[in-house]
């Protein structure tokens, strides 16, 4: 494997790779601005510039300085080669980039989004000057309205043309441009254009600086407050790997997780708008008929069990389990287990994901590669669901066959885990209308519940753990972020109280079974872990 | 060495009343596309080492061998591009529009001798969109050369037709960088690209593309003429041939003049220009702002391609003289200098971008009478901070800004120290302390 030195440290990479790449996969931090590993190499910023000695090409054993800074996101790591960041020249040069990155910049830090996350904070902090030296006006910058989700300070802005770079090179559309020249240019959209496309709000998770805000976060909360449990997302079959960033009890925003296979930095605007669900619109007390119930959390589930055990007691086969795609595969699979405890006849049905139209695939217009794809089916389990099925066998059907056996009186009880978004709502309350007893565990207070015999309040996926099997096949975990909300408990914990099983549910245990049963696959499932790193702040002299 | 008369100027006279546009007929009934056909009638590796032979050095203003530049050209890549660089923006050059307004044909036969000698497949001719008589000139001759298969044809010996364009730009001088004039060229930002890949290798629309000046090409048919000796018997041995220098400011006659490379600039200034006008010669710029400023005590500096080393300027650009006599107000002149810089950065790289913009507000504030002591030496840390050269920029307009900068306080340190005496900010005066800290 080919090594380098890089500050007396001995740094090691495979394949061909940048020097500033190689550090940043070895850990190793070299400012820089406009460098994004998804993104084409620019070397506009400057910041990342280095010196190196690189072996003579004629005799390798010896190294050639080079009498000029190179930009370390742009030089090939060269096996044997020496870096220098913190020589005097690279140390100068990276003041000198902060402080003309700082001259026009306004002292917005009290009022900027950014505060805590900021590229421009960190650095000034690390490698800048602790004084301005700038005696003159600062030039001004208006600030603009872009898009649906995104709002541009563009005084803020420091030109990294990460965000043009997106827009070019990873959503395709180009709404963004540079307009003017020179130190008065600015990033805008089109005249009667706006930023428009399913990916918009990316730009603002690479923007370094405060520049490109999230109009949905403003002004709602300090970022080092927030903490991040890593997540997937619920709102496609694609898996998307994701942070749910959330403080006391809370959720504030959704940001990608970087994930190689599946959607590197990326996700779609409807993943990261899409959570409100969480904290709006949630059932939190059982009703029966319509009307809500004081039952404690024993009392509820004990109702719950006895409407079942009287129909499958009496006329086994009559009962049925209503399974949709939104839940975790543990869940799904301790609900179907104690369906067929208590009747062995059970139907267990699948409520099959709403499709929106074809998946929208995003590609590089230049190179033709496939940058991001926004999936169609519109939930994150059906395969998990699919194969607990496909283990438990005996009695299943189809949603379209379940009216049919209502009025037949061939299923006269029904216990529906509800989706928390009511994509199929219509299509169940008309196919359930004529149920004898409809117990449903429901997120929210419509849908199925003004209806049901008896509803229980559960919660979403972001207050629970578990696994969803996304559109490849690939099983991944998703860690509790939020504790549930007052009066509601996950779906799996009910069961797992159904099924007097000991102390509280356990999404790992429940992995246990499965992979006892056959599901080999769970066995090595572990939930994700996320730890901060505590960057040591040395900062040079002032 | 002794300057063999007029040769690029050769259809053009000295007396004003008699120069004319030369269209295709005189330019041919005076030896005109001449060499081409006797270029045509060698092999393009023979052609080649004739240029790398004479010593004919790029006149854009770097100065780079143009044989050796031909020979980046990677073998068997098909197509192949040459972008003749008619942007001539510095400040202080016009040669190139001088040659084109009279002796246009001379350019078009260099480009298709180039061609020849390259395998070219398209030239565009980038003109500055300044120059719209000048494209209009060009056009028509080029019409006139096609009418006479000059170009439109296959290249003898080859299945490659070569075609010639003119392409105007818009008003940028980073469009006169050799990779900001070919993302203009394709319709983009005229901002420089980051090199490697080279131009020779990835240029225009990602193909093998050589960029070279016009007055350069315009030596070709001569050398084709006249051979590499002759052509090397004039300048020096570092700088060989004649070349064309622009002489402006405070002088009797500014003129554009032809004499051999190395000439002394009092020479050129005192036999040509027609001496100083109205004052002692103070100071001069060599070649075009970017290359800073010669003293007081080097007004013999040979005008050459050592100049650089010699005289403790960038070099010698497009040697465009500009004459400053001790009636200049040298700080304003700097201010100028400085404002044009902050105008034309295209603003991709921060130093560049910031830095100009900086030394410009900070040139204002002194003209107005409020520079402060400390002003002297930010001027000249941020001017060292930019530039190619240390590797902080992509491209060099910085290290043009660096170098007149630069080159201005070392030379004329009280000029400015005069002016750096302000304890207040923009009209407001500071207490004693607080101006002492300053």
């Amino acid at each position: 494997m080919p090594t380098m030195d890089v500050d007396g440290k001995k740094i090691a990479w495979d394949g061909k790779k940048m020097i500033l790449q190689a550090c940043l996969d070895a850990g190793m931090e070299i400012p820089h601005y406009c460098y994004h590993q998804g993104l084409s190499i620019v070397a506009s910023c400057r910041i990342c510039l280095v010196e190196i000695e690189s072996p003579d090409p004629k005799d390798p054993a010896k190294l050639l300085k080079v009498p000029k800074l190179v930009p370390s996101c742009q030089t090939p790591a060269v096996d044997g080669m020496k870096v220098h960041s913190i020589s005097p020249k690279s140390v100068a040069n990276q003041k000198a980039v902060m402080e003309f990155l700082l001259l026009n910049h306004p002292l917005d830090c009290p009022v900027c989004d950014q505060a805590g996350e900021c590229y421009l904070q960190d650095y000034s902090y690390q490698y800048g000057r602790s004084e301005s030296r700038f005696d003159e006006d600062k030039a001004k910058k208006p600030k603009k309205d872009i898009g649906k989700h995104v709002v541009l300070y563009s005084d803020r802005c420091i030109m990294c043309t990460r965000c043009v770079r997106f827009t070019r090179e990873i959503s395709g559309t180009g709404e963004l441009a540079v307009f003017g020249r020179g130190h008065r240019e600015e990033i805008d959209v089109f005249q009667g254009k706006s930023l428009d496309n399913p990916l918009s709000g990316n730009v603002i998770d690479i923007c370094p600086v405060g520049a490109l805000l999230d109009k949905d976060f403003l002004f709602t909360q300090r970022v080092w407050f927030l903490k991040k449990s890593p997540s997937i997302s619920p709102f496609s079959s694609g898996g998307e790997n994701i942070f749910i960033e959330h403080n006391q009890g809370r959720v504030y925003r959704i940001k990608p997780r970087f994930n190689a296979n599946v959607n590197k930095w990326w996700i779609s605007d409807d993943i990261r708008y899409g959570w409100d669900f969480i904290h709006n619109n949630r059932l939190q007390a059982p009703v029966s008929k319509g009307v809500p119930q004081e039952l404690s959390a024993a009392q509820g589930i004990g109702q719950l069990d006895q409407a079942i055990k009287k129909i499958a007691t009496t006329a086994p086969g009559s009962t049925m389990l209503i399974l949709n795609p939104f839940d975790s595969t543990e869940e799904m699979f301790l609900a179907a287990q104690w369906m067929r405890r208590v009747d062995p006849q059970a139907w267990l049905v699948l409520i099959e994901p709403k499709v929106d139209g074809q998946d929208q695939v995003f590609k590089n217009p230049a190179t033709g590669a496939v940058t991001y794809t926004l999936y169609a089916e519109k939930a994150p389990n059906r395969r998990g669901a699919e194969k607990v099925l496909a283990k438990l066998g005996g009695n299943t059907c189809k949603l379209a066959d379940v009216q049919g056996k209502i009025k037949a009186g061939q299923i006269r009880a029904g216990l529906v885990l509800a989706d928390p978004f009511g994509h199929g709502d219509q299509a169940l309350e008309a196919t359930l209308a004529g149920l004898e007893t409809l117990l449903v565990l429901s997120t929210r207070p419509d849908g199925l519940v003004p209806q049901a015999t008896l509803a229980l309040p559960v919660c979403t996926w972001a207050e629970k753990s578990g696994v969803f099997e996304n559109q490849s096949g690939l099983i991944q975990a998703f860690k509790q972020a939020i504790a549930p909300l007052d009066n509601t408990r996950s779906a799996g914990s009910i069961f797992w109280d159904l099924m007097d099983l000991a102390g509280t549910y356990d999404s790992a245990a429940v992995r246990r079974m499965m992979s006892d049963l056959g599901l080999a696959e769970y066995a090595a499932v572990t939930l994700p872990e996320h730890h901060e790193k505590i960057e040591l702040m040395q900062f040079t002299e002032l | 060495m002794a300057f063999a008369g007029p040769v690029l100027l050769k259809r053009i006279p000295d007396d004003p009343a008699k120069r004319k546009l030369i269209n295709i007929e005189e330019y041919i009934a005076t030896g005109g596309y001449e060499s081409l056909r006797k270029a045509q009638s060698m092999t393009p590796d023979q052609i080649i080492q004739l240029v790398i032979d004479s010593n004919l050095r790029g006149r854009g203003g770097a100065g780079f061998p143009c044989g050796s530049k031909w020979k980046f050209l990677p073998k068997d890549l098909h197509p192949r591009y040459l972008a003749v660089n008619f942007d001539e923006s510095e400040p202080g050059t016009f040669k190139d529009r001088y040659l084109t307004d009279y002796d246009p044909h001379i350019l078009l036969e260099g480009i298709a001798i180039a061609a020849f000698a390259n395998r070219i497949s398209i030239s565009y001719i980038y003109i500055r969109g300044e120059y719209h008589l000048q494209a209009k000139i060009l056009e028509k001759a080029l019409e006139e050369a096609y009418a006479r298969g000059i170009f439109g044809q296959k290249i003898p010996g080859t299945d490659i037709v070569h075609n010639c364009y003119v392409h105007r730009g818009a008003g940028a001088y980073i469009c006169g960088e050799e990779t900001g004039l070919l993302e203009s060229l394709e319709g983009k930002r005229g901002w420089p690209r980051i090199k490697p890949p080279f131009p020779a290798i990835a240029g225009a629309f990602a193909k093998p593309t050589i960029i070279n000046n016009v007055e350069t090409l315009a030596c070709l048919p001569y050398i084709i003429e006249h051979g590499a000796d002759w052509f090397k018997a004039m300048g020096t041995p570092s700088s060989a041939g004649p070349k064309l220098f622009g002489v402006s400011g405070l002088v009797n006659k500014p003129g554009v003049y032809e004499e051999e490379l190395g000439i002394k600039m009092s020479t050129l200034i005192e036999k040509y220009a027609g001496g100083i006008k109205g004052g002692k010669y103070r100071a001069a710029i060599p070649g075009g702002v970017s290359m800073g400023v010669l003293g007081t005590d080097q007004y013999d500096a040979e005008l050459d391609f050592d100049i650089g080393r010699k005289y403790n300027v960038l070099g010698l650009g497009t040697a465009g003289v500009i004459v400053m006599t001790d009636k200049t107000d040298l700080v304003v002149m700097l201010r100028n200098i400085v404002r044009f810089f902050a105008h034309e950065s295209c603003g991709q790289c921060t130093p560049c971008r910031e830095g100009t913009a900086w030394m410009h507000k900070m040139l204002n504030r002194i003209v107005a009478g409020y520079g402060k002591p400390r002003d002297f030496d930010m001027l000249m840390e941020i001017g060292l901070s930019m530039g190619s050269m240390p590797g902080t920029t992509i491209c060099g307009l910085a290290d043009g800004a660096n170098w007149a900068v630069r080159t201005f306080l070392q030379k004329f340190p009280e000029d400015f120290k005069a002016r750096l005496k302000s304890d207040q900010v923009q009209g407001v005066t500071l207490d004693a302390q607080a101006a002492a800290a300053v």
